[in-house]
């Protein structure tokens, strides 16, 4: 969609001149480069640090990098998924809560912007993977980063796989965003009452759905394939963004 | 710039009193739409209204992608324009404010040689 | 791209019937009326009376409950061409997190097809806006002055202004009336702009919406508006006796002295009837008029409190 522009006459027709796209609410939703795409560098290094601090307590208790004992500590360390999940449900609210507002003032439409914002959550998902994926390059290319630390390659990453990796970055960050975004339009569209409603009605299915496994809980646990979580994160994913949608799709602003 | 008068109006004055105390010389441009809205802060719509008046009376004349232009004539036009309107906007007035105090009309003639006489002997 | 065009004749703006009720109360009712395309249209009213709702309808921040709403010929809120040819920057905007200016100068341009940088350079530097700060921690001024960027520098087909003067001084007023018609006059547009004061933004105007209690009272030209009033001011007795029979909208009074601001055009026959009981008549302005419709001015408002002596007190016999 761009500006038409064959309009010369400064008559009727030149005032509609075509509405913002999809892609200009990208541009708006990383339009603060440095938050977007530096604060998760140095989230990952905080977490690569703070696993240092870690190790070397461990080291100070007798423990010796490269034996069976430290591995197993370091790789079972989910350090990054607890950092990243923040960062990333605080930009899927703020990519809805205070941006829409903003986009709507700015002229955009809200299936544009809707459409942009899932961009934007692909577009940050797919970097965090890509990022994911470097490092875990690093890491093993360093020999450990020199010292014996595990960032990426850790049993929740994958353990080392690069496709899993990639996956569960990718689907993970995707996920915690669209959720976010999620929420943030239940509160654009009916205030407090919105987000309570939704975490409330989740809660509800997830108890359903427990209630109806439990019985059955050995069998779905011996059946457990590690895909159902792909599939799981992509319900997630979907059931998130088709709520996005229609919450906003008839929100106003205020 | 408020005497209650409609606003475009009151431009219109404005420009003609100009071209009456010879401020804008026959001939010559007189401010564009823009810069008179800018100065007196008044919507440029308005602002065009006062000048087509200015126009309709022959005062002012357009010429194409330059502006505004004093037209010939137009001074002498207004100042007849004006001694004509003399009686009713000054003596008129005049003459009631002193029926209203007691003076008759020698006594105001009176005044105004007095009052002449002050103007020319600082 | 989907594309409408409206008719030519179409006017910038229509309302037809439109109500807008939030859960008890309606903010709008019946509401109806048109804004002719490249005209500058004041929204009096007192607070409360409907104006930012009906601007938020416009720009398609909201939907009517009632009634149908018409920019350019096309529903704001769903036809997204005509969202994007409004600029209507809220008095209480929301802006995400570490925001600074430069961001949205550079987001901008993306959103409005006529934005012009020089413009907004223009007056960001008038303004004196700072860059390195967050826009949230900017004063109440500075958002005003920012509003005004954003709205003027958008040159959007229709742009609203929601009382852009709140929190800027007489001298930063005086810029953005400057900069508002000269970029009008160099590039005709709609706008709207919502305001209390009247006697200060009275010259920007063409046209004058007054609200109500979310009805319009009123909706004329400017000139219109003050040829539909005149007042009489003089001794109270004299005044009391010439507009016994008048449409009076308001009556103020001053020690023995009166003003009445009375409803329709000035007859000879009032104005001789007043100068010989010693009273005097003239033009109301916008001011007195729209006061007359129960628009207070709020307290404070440069020029207003003054002006109004001023005028009550012009009938004093010297």
């Amino acid at each position: 969609m761009t500006a038409s522009t064959h309009d010369l006459a400064p008559t009727a027709t030149h005032r509609l001149p075509g509405a913002p796209s999809a892609l200009d609410v990208v541009h708006l939703q990383t339009a603060k480069r440095f938050m977007t795409f530096a604060v998760p560098l140095l989230t990952l290094a905080l977490v690569l640090a703070i696993s240092g601090v870690v190790a070397g307590v461990f080291y100070q208790l007798g423990s010796r990098p490269g034996t069976e004992e430290w591995v197993a500590n370091s790789r079972n360390n989910p350090g990054v998924l607890w950092a990243l999940p923040g960062f990333l449900g605080y930009y899927g609210v703020q990519s809805v809560a205070t941006t829409f507002p903003l986009a709507l003032t700015l002229g955009a439409g809200r299936r544009a912007f809707t459409a942009g914002t899932l961009l934007f959550h692909g577009l940050l998902s797919a970097y965090i993977a890509l990022v994911g994926l470097v490092l875990l390059g690093v890491e093993k290319a360093t020999d450990q980063w020199f010292v014996g630390l595990y960032l990426m390659d850790v049993v929740v990453l994958g353990g080392g796989d690069p496709l899993r990796l990639v996956t569960v970055l990718f689907l993970g960050s995707l996920a915690v965003m669209s959720a976010g975004a999620a929420f943030a339009a239940a509160w654009v569209r009916f205030a407090a009452r919105g987000p309570m409603a939704l975490a409330l009605g989740t809660l509800l299915v997830l108890a359903a759905a427990a209630l109806l496994l439990a019985s059955q809980a050995s069998a779905v646990a011996d059946a457990f394939q590690l895909w159902w979580l792909a599939a799981a994160a992509v319900v997630v994913i979907a059931l998130a963004c088709a709520a996005e949608h229609l919450l906003l799709r008839r929100a106003s602003v205020r | 710039m408020d005497d209650g008068r409609p606003i475009f109006q009151q431009i219109a004055d404005q420009i003609a009193d100009g071209i009456a105390a010879g401020a804008y010389p026959e001939g010559t441009q007189v401010p564009s739409t823009t810069e008179l809205s800018a100065f007196h802060r008044i919507n440029p719509a308005t602002v065009g209204k006062g000048v087509n008046l200015l126009v309709e009376r022959g005062l002012l004349h357009k010429r194409r992608g330059l502006g505004m232009f004093v037209s010939d004539g137009a001074r002498a036009s207004l100042l007849a324009a004006r001694t004509a309107a003399f009686a009713r906007a000054y003596v008129r007035p005049l003459l009631a404010e002193a029926r209203a105090l007691g003076l008759s009309t020698d006594d105001v003639h009176k005044i105004v040689d007095e009052t002449a006489d002050e103007r020319s002997t600082p | 791209m989907t594309r409408q065009t409206p008719l030519a004749a179409a006017p910038a703006v229509r309302l037809r019937g439109v109500g807008r009720r939030f859960r008890r109360t309606d903010a709008l009712s019946d509401v109806t009326l048109e804004v002719p395309e490249g005209v500058v249209c004041g929204l009096l009213g007192r607070n409360g009376a409907g104006k930012t709702t009906l601007m938020s309808l416009l720009a398609g921040h909201g939907q009517p409950s009632s009634g149908s709403v018409e920019v350019f010929g096309a529903d704001p809120f769903t036809h997204a061409p005509t969202t994007s040819a409004v600029s209507f920057v809220r008095d209480d905007q929301r802006y995400p997190d570490d925001f600074r200016l430069p961001h949205l100068l550079a987001v901008a341009p993306r959103f409005h097809a006529a934005w012009s940088t020089e413009r907004a350079a223009e007056l960001v530097d008038a303004f004196r806006l700072p860059g390195r700060t967050d826009v949230k921690k900017y004063s109440r001024g500075q958002l005003s002055a920012l509003g005004i960027v954003l709205g003027l520098a958008s040159r959007a087909p229709l742009t609203v202004f929601d009382e852009p003067y709140l929190g800027l001084d007489a001298g930063a007023r005086q810029v953005f009336y400057r900069q508002l018609v000269t970029d009008l006059a160099e590039h005709p547009r709609t706008v709207v702009v919502s305001t209390h004061l009247v006697d200060e933004m009275e010259a920007l105007l063409d046209r004058v919406v007054v609200l109500e209690g979310g009805r319009v009272v009123r909706d004329s030209t400017v000139d219109e508006a003050r040829a539909a009033a005149y007042t009489v001011s003089g001794p109270a007795a004299a005044v009391d006796a010439l507009t016994a029979r008048l449409p009076v909208l308001a009556s103020h009074r001053l020690g023995g002295l009166r003003s009445a601001t009375v409803e329709g055009e000035l007859t000879d026959e009032v104005d001789d009837a007043a100068r010989r009981a010693g009273a005097q008549t003239g033009p109301a302005s916008l001011q007195e008029l729209v006061l007359a419709h129960g628009v207070e001015p709020e307290v404070g408002v440069p020029g207003v409190p003054a002006s109004a002596a001023a005028r009550a007190s012009e009938g004093v016999p010297a």
